[in-house]
């Protein structure tokens, strides 16, 4: 197979950083190629220079074992490479068509919207997706928001697709179907796709070959054919993780959390959860899968006491708290973990001290005469710091300057300080890279054998699989069944939570 | 009535020039808010530059070159520095304010000069909003820079990633406002009231501002709404002659902004956003910082 793009001894550095380490990358035409790594291992500085949008210090670009240079952006598209954003970088308000012939050189003068189209169309039919060229972005779903972002990098005659964690914020049927037709496409029509993620079952599943980066480094060159999860963890993390205790999170004690037909309205002012039931012992993970939109961020909004009960009771240890408010609760032992780690869980222009504050200001403990105890607090911060592996040089750090993973291990370390006896962590692991994630979840099973309940919601079906003692899948705000360990394979679950709507679609 | 027609749709050609460019201005994504000290300056250049020369066309070309400049202040604050918008908008207004009152008050009368013929009785200014209103709509919708300016404005990174010059896009944008704002002050000083005095725009510059939300961003609204409120305007200053004795003219001239309000009020209802979408460019006073 002929290689059509490589990279050559690039390096850039960064301020401080080495961000590329002679790294060398094949791709070789036809397929799909996997770039690996964990956050910060360098996946999107070597994508940025293979788009032109950062020039590397040493090293060069081939194409077709051509020497190239791309100074910008539009060099590399008009060698026929595209690069396929995260959804953001299209315009809501545009139609479909608008956003792909966006920028595109021939829209310099008056739009001649109806040549487009059909262009457009027949590159939709080429391709095979189905897509209403007239539609609003807004009104559609991340899915197809993804397919509008690779159109508009064929329309511009891109033939090696670069995407950039194409699946991060799709739901898992969604990513199934874009990665299906991303194959087709490749195997086809000869595009070559080169695909940056941190998401191991997507390089399994979808791609033909996978470079791993670690640390600026690539650390592995392989078929996917010939690898392993585990080799690859391997690779990108340089050791093994432990995967943590496995089995039943302990001997269930007292029920802890009761739930009664609770229901409430969503954002729009509609029914969003319609009647939910369950009870949680001491020492159990009750994992909530669901694909987005269901009703389970209502549902931990409502637990929270953020979203008031249309209906339904909430009992914690016997005490009915439906109408208590959010403070009342923290203090009654639930703890939340929203799915939002930089809108919700904390302020990014604080400090790590006053985010702890936020979940204490009410604690007797740490309020003296109306005034927080900031020496109290920044001494339990550090313990958290140290406590839970946050990498940080000092408590005084603005929140908004921690990584993801460290974030997310600060708000962990922060919820579980007050020993909750009921934990909701909403999406947990969403965006972590492999460390970070395996760490989250080690925490949530000591959090559930120190005594807690936890109500885990998650799109992750592995992750629901692997923790809950408990399994539900959520649809239409509603439990569609109450699965114990045993039963609860991902494939029941995914199809009781996706697979479901399929059918009922079907029917009607 | 045709004369009060006539002169209504007069002053709606003010508010509608000064408004469509700042529509243009919103649509890139930039608010400013000084429209009412843009129109100040332009109608006080004007004043003083054709006075001293005798010469109207003159008068517009200062006013247009003032105009062009005040966009290129606003443009630099909040696109270049990134500034907040509203604050330099409102800075542009203040400055303006003094800066016209001092330098006009030695002019303080009537611009002595014969009045701008109007072919075919219709008032020329209004003609060429009309024209303008009908040219921007072109622009917006029907052609690639018009697509790249509405891009710029909800999305300025999606657009810089199509490879469209977010910042260059946005000063013609702003420039464009600022020289219609200022003819539209001119169009004031020279021709509906050719007289200078204290602070003779009153508050037009923030009527035409209600008027581009009023619009939700449409020229063609924009011009139904310039002409209602044009007429609103001009029977306020004899409100008997529609409903006499009913309501004083200061009511009347209130309501522009009570109309806008209830407006503004249904646009971001969730049952107007989920029909129509959002009216608003999303990007609408955010400055854009690359990367």
């Amino acid at each position: 197979m002929e290689v059509v793009l490589a990279a050559r001894g690039i390096t850039k550095r960064f301020p401080g950083v080495l961000a590329l380490d002679r790294v060398d990358l094949e791709v070789p035409g036809g397929e799909i190629h996997a770039v690996l790594g964990q956050n910060g291992a360098g996946k999107t500085t070597l994508m940025n220079v293979l788009f032109g949008l950062v020039q590397p210090d040493e090293g060069a670009l081939f194409l077709h074992g051509r020497r190239v240079e791309f100074r910008s952006p539009h060099d590399a598209l008009t060698h026929g490479i595209g690069m396929v954003h995260q959804t953001r970088r299209l315009v809501a308000a545009h139609t479909v068509l608008e956003n792909i012939v966006l920028g595109h050189p021939r829209v310099r003068g008056v739009l001649s919207l109806r040549d487009a189209r059909v262009e457009v169309a027949a590159l939709c039919r080429r391709y095979g997706v189905g897509l209403d060229l007239g539609a609003r972005v807004w009104q559609l779903s991340e899915g197809e928001r993804q397919w509008v972002e690779i159109l508009k990098a064929l329309y511009r005659g891109a033939r090696v697709l670069i995407l950039d964690e194409p699946t991060s914020v799709l739901t898992p049927p969604e990513a199934a179907a874009l990665l299906a037709g991303l194959q087709a496409m490749v195997r086809g029509e000869g595009v070559t796709a080169l695909l940056v993620t941190h998401k191991l079952p997507t390089v399994m599943s979808a791609c033909d070959r996978v470079t791993v980066l670690r640390a600026g480094r690539v650390v592995g060159r392989l078929r996917t054919a010939e690898a392993t999860e585990d080799l690859l963890v391997r690779y990108m993390v340089g050791r093994d993780v432990a995967p943590g205790p496995a089995g039943p999170s302990g001997a269930p004690g007292r029920r802890v959390l009761e739930v009664e037909d609770l229901a409430c309205l969503g954002d729009r002012g509609v029914a969003a959860l319609r009647g939910v039931s369950f009870a949680l012992r001491e020492g159990e993970i009750l994992g909530i899968a669901g694909v987005a939109g269901n009703g389970q961020e209502e549902l931990a909004q409502v637990l929270a006491g953020l979203r008031p009960a249309t209906a339904g009771r909430v009992r914690l240890d016997g005490r009915d708290i439906t109408r208590l408010p959010p403070v009342a609760r923290w203090a009654l032992g639930v703890g939340y973990i929203p799915a939002e780690r930089t809108e919700v869980a904390s302020i990014g222009a604080f400090s790590l001290v006053d985010n702890t504050a936020l979940t204490y200001h009410f604690d007797p403990a740490y309020v003296r005469r109306g005034l927080l105890d900031d020496a109290g607090l920044a001494r339990l911060t550090r313990r958290i710091i140290d406590g839970f592996d946050v990498k940080v040089p000092h408590p005084y750090a603005r929140a908004r300057q921690l990584s993801g993973g460290n974030l997310q291990k600060m708000i962990l370390g922060r919820v579980l300080s007050r020993a909750p006896r009921v934990l909701i962590a909403h999406l947990p692991t969403q965006g972590l890279d492999v460390e970070a994630t395996a760490f989250v979840r080690a925490q949530l099973r000591e959090a559930a054998a120190g005594g807690a309940a936890v109500v885990l919601i998650s799109e992750d079906l592995d992750e629901i699989v692997a923790l809950g003692d408990w399994v539900a899948p959520i649809y239409e705000g509603r439990f569609v069944a109450w699965l114990g360990r045993e039963q609860a394979d991902p494939e029941t679950v995914g199809a009781m939570m996706a697979g479901r709507r399929r059918e009922w679609a079907a029917a009607r | 009535m045709w004369e009060l027609a006539v002169r209504s749709l007069e002053v709606s050609a003010i508010l509608l020039l000064a408004a469509l460019g700042e529509l243009v201005g919103q649509r890139s994504g930039v608010l400013n808010v000084g429209l009412e000290g843009l129109m100040l300056f332009g109608g006080t250049v004007a004043f003083i530059a054709t006075q001293a020369t005798g010469n109207f066309p003159l008068g517009f070309a200062a006013a247009l070159a003032v105009g062009a400049l005040l966009g290129c202040a606003h443009g630099f604050f909040s696109i270049t520095l990134r500034g907040d918008q509203v604050v330099s908008g409102m800075g542009l207004w203040i400055l303006s304010f003094g800066l016209t009152t001092f330098l006009g008050s030695p002019y303080a009368g009537p611009l002595g000069l014969g009045r701008i013929e109007s072919p075919a009785g219709l008032p020329p200014f209004f003609v060429l909003g009309v024209l303008l209103v009908a040219a921007a709509w072109f622009l917006l919708y029907r052609t690639g820079p018009g697509l790249a300016i509405r891009s710029v404005g909800e999305n300025p990174a999606a657009a810089e990633a199509a490879g469209i010059p977010v910042a260059a896009i946005r000063y013609l944008c702003v420039v464009a406002g600022g020289v219609l704002a200022a003819l539209a002050g001119a169009a004031y000083t020279l021709s509906y009231n050719p007289v200078w005095n204290y602070n003779f725009i009153m508050g037009w510059g923030f009527v035409s501002l209600a008027l581009v939300f009023f619009s939700m961003w449409n020229p063609w609204i924009l011009l139904a709404g310039a002409s209602l409120f044009g007429l609103m305007w001009q029977l306020s200053l004899s409100p008997e002659l529609v409903l006499p004795g009913i309501l004083s003219r200061y009511v009347w001239r209130t309501l522009p902004f009570a109309i806008t309000i209830p407006i503004l009020v249904v646009i971001s209802t969730p049952w107007f956003r989920t029909r129509w979408g959002l009216a608003k460019p999303e990007a609408l006073g955010q400055p854009y910082a690359k990367g």
